[in-house]
């Protein structure tokens, strides 16, 4: 209770009440142009977060993302292109809901349920985390090995593509994590003689550039083609919400819990969670022929899912210290910074940080229903920001976000190079996201696997002999084996539906 | 652009082949026979695995009509090549003149050059510019304390 109260008076601060504002400004603009991603706001928010204390760096980063993820649902109403890659799943939906002029109740309708299903996702980490956290103090490094290997699996499974280049992507990722200093015998790797490799990859300008740099890229490259705001005048979007409500509550309540689900799966985010709970709400609804002209049930479901997803990946995230999605990939690269080495000591040594995070949460999402109906009703003026204008911005912004992770160029020259390659893997169908885990859990996954490896010193089957790491090592090659066999087969191993393109990230 | 899996896969192998080959330098400790090049060297096998097969499906493609190569279709648009190459070029750029030149100089000529490319009117390019690089400048420098390379400037600031 102590540690309650000292996580509220940390962060009903007026100074971090103030960034948790402007953080949620920010979220909200980002979120609404089209072309700059919630993981986008996260990988430029840190270099900013990196001068702060951990409660408003961390406030900073819930509020901009879970602000985003609801504000790409305003273009995707209105111009029919997705803010960001979580509102993908029902945009044409939203647009054809517009286009019958319901786009009142549309917008009201993604407001009101993105606030529940972030708020649902929220509770379900407070009762979760501390529990799972408990259970997680007395893993070795082999329950960790497996944890961190099972987390990768994930990635691969879950991602909306093709798995093997997934699969690629990921030991790619491991293997650039291997330039630097190795982790238990201090050897330097791949340097090339260079004292800056030496320090390794540095994550947050590498982030900044896979993230941010191969998105503006992709940018560049078509900064004419601004889409048209339709002409419709906004009204009262509440009206009729409640309606839907009474109708389509279970829908909420299953969204909300899918996403939970999915984000707290490692590798897939808000995105795939929305992708997910579309597609079980038109495979469930009594009236499925409705979809795709213009229904708000699976708006309900996709629209709760995506903002649930959010709490849900800071469960493994906080417990472990392996992300759920991309976001809290970059938030572990935070924490880690801050010297609070995310697992379960956490909650032991610094509970009042953890219970700011689900404090900042809460607020974040009830900040959500005023900031969002402002959002909306200044929509048409966000939408017109000229993106030739803000590109360069931007570009710059990244530029000196990494140089002022090393204060020196090799932050930028690592954004660019890895920039490059993130355009170039998002242009040939690799998934990032897998990457970027890779990169994060790289040295824990190689530090547990050799500490077990010295402790086994050669027998394969202590892997298995503690409970829960049998538990896990089973689980993980079962997953494999389904993964092969089914490979075999000819049939993709994937959960989500074929029809995006692999989106960069949510 | 858009490769050949083949191509892929086959740019993989070759760089996994290289890792492998590196990690033969790394020392190994005596009585234990796990060093610092077992983690790379599993890593770099899985690769070449996959970079097999990738090229395995790659050439499939090829046999059935796939070309080794497919280009987007912005690339037919020089305008458009130019802007892909502008941003990359504005960031070489910046790497090698800002620590000589300083950061308000290099950033104002990367911004106004990129407004000008991507059309904004010239007078409202050059006020954005400015605003910007000062805006950016007092964000991190002055209020985060990043040392932002002075440069030519350093007397005045």
């Amino acid at each position: 209770m102590d540690a309650l109260i000292t996580a509220a008076g940390l962060v009903f601060d007026p100074s971090v009440l103030w960034v948790i504002v402007a953080s949620a400004a920010f979220g909200m603009f980002v979120g609404a142009m089209p072309g700059l991603t919630a993981t986008m706001a996260t990988a430029l928010l840190v270099p900013v977060t990196f001068f702060m204390a951990p409660v408003p760096a961390l406030g900073a980063i819930v509020t901009a993302t879970a602000m985003a993820i609801f504000a790409g649902d305003i273009p995707a109403a209105m111009l029919r292109i997705p803010g960001t890659p979580a509102s993908a799943a029902y945009t044409d939906e939203s647009y054809a809901m517009s286009k019958k002029g319901e786009l009142d109740l549309n917008l009201g309708v993604n407001l009101v349920f993105s606030v529940l299903g972030g708020l649902i996702g929220v509770v379900i980490l407070i009762f979760c985390a501390p529990i799972l956290a408990e259970a997680a103090i007395n893993f070795s490094s082999f329950e960790y090995f497996w944890l961190a290997l099972l987390g990768l699996t994930c990635a691969i499974f879950m991602t909306a593509g093709d798995p093997l280049k997934g699969l690629t992507s990921l030991i790619f990722g491991l293997l650039i994590n291997c330039i630097g200093i190795d982790p238990t015998a201090g050897h330097p790797r791949f340097t090339f003689g260079s004292v800056e490799l030496l320090q390794g990859i540095s994550f947050i300008p590498a982030m900044i550039g896979m993230f941010a740099l191969s998105e503006l890229l992709r940018g560049a490259v078509s900064v004419d083609q601004q889409g048209a705001v339709l002409a419709q005048k906004i009204g009262n979007i509440f009206t009729g919400v409640w309606a839907v409500f009474k109708k389509y509550w279970f829908n909420f309540l299953r969204g909300s819990a899918l996403g939970v689900a999915i984000g707290a799966l490692p590798g897939a985010g808000a995105d795939i969670a929305a992708w997910i709970s579309f597609a079980v709400s038109k495979r469930f609804s009594k009236t499925p022929e409705k979809f795709g002209t213009g229904h708000i049930e699976g708006i309900v479901d996709a629209t709760s899912a995506n903002n649930s997803a959010l709490g849900g990946a800071w469960i493994p995230a906080l417990v472990f210290g392996i992300p759920g999605d991309s976001i809290t990939a970059i938030v572990i690269g935070v924490l880690y910074m801050k010297g609070m080495n995310p697992g379960p000591t956490v909650f032991l040594q610094n509970p009042q940080f953890i219970y700011a995070v689900f404090i900042i949460f809460v607020l974040a999402n009830i900040l959500m229903l005023p900031l969002g109906w402002a959002a909306i009703k200044s929509a048409k003026q966000i939408l017109r920001v000229p993106r030739n204008v803000l590109l360069p911005i931007i570009l710059l912004f990244c530029v000196v976000g990494a140089y002022a992770m090393t204060n020196s160029p090799y932050g930028i020259i690592v954004m660019l190079v890895l920039g490059l390659i993130g355009w170039l893997m998002e242009e040939n169908g690799f998934p990032i996201a897998p990457a970027i885990l890779g990169l994060v859990l790289g040295e824990m996954l190689e530090q547990n696997f050799m500490t077990s490896m010295i402790k086994a010193d050669g027998n394969a089957m202590i892997f298995f002999e503690r409970p829960i790491a049998g538990v896990l090592g089973v689980v993980t090659a079962l997953i494999w084996g389904t993964m092969i066999w089914r490979g075999m087969m000819g049939r993709k191993a994937t959960l989500a539906p074929t029809e995006p393109d692999p989106t960069p990230g949510t | 652009m858009r490769a050949n899996d083949a191509i892929n896969g086959l740019i993989l192998i070759l760089l996994s082949v290289a890792m492998f080959a590196m990690t033969a330098t790394f020392p190994a400790f005596p009585g234990q026979p796990y060093g610092p090049s077992l983690f790379p060297r599993v890593l770099a096998t899985l690769l070449v695995i996959c970079g097999a097969l990738l090229m395995w499906r790659g050439l499939a493609a090829r046999l059935a009509g796939a070309r080794w190569v497919e280009m987007a279709p912005w690339t037919r648009d020089p305008w458009r090549v130019g802007s892909f190459f502008l941003m990359i070029v504005s960031l070489i750029a910046y790497i090698l003149f800002a620590e000589t030149i300083g950061f308000i100089p290099t950033a104002f000529v990367m911004l106004l050059a990129l407004f000008l490319w991507f059309g904004v009117r010239p007078v409202v390019a050059i006020v954005t510019a400015v605003v910007a690089t000062l805006l950016i400048h007092w964000f991190f420098a002055t209020l985060l304390r990043v040392p932002l390379p002075r440069g030519l400037l350093d007397r005045i600031l």
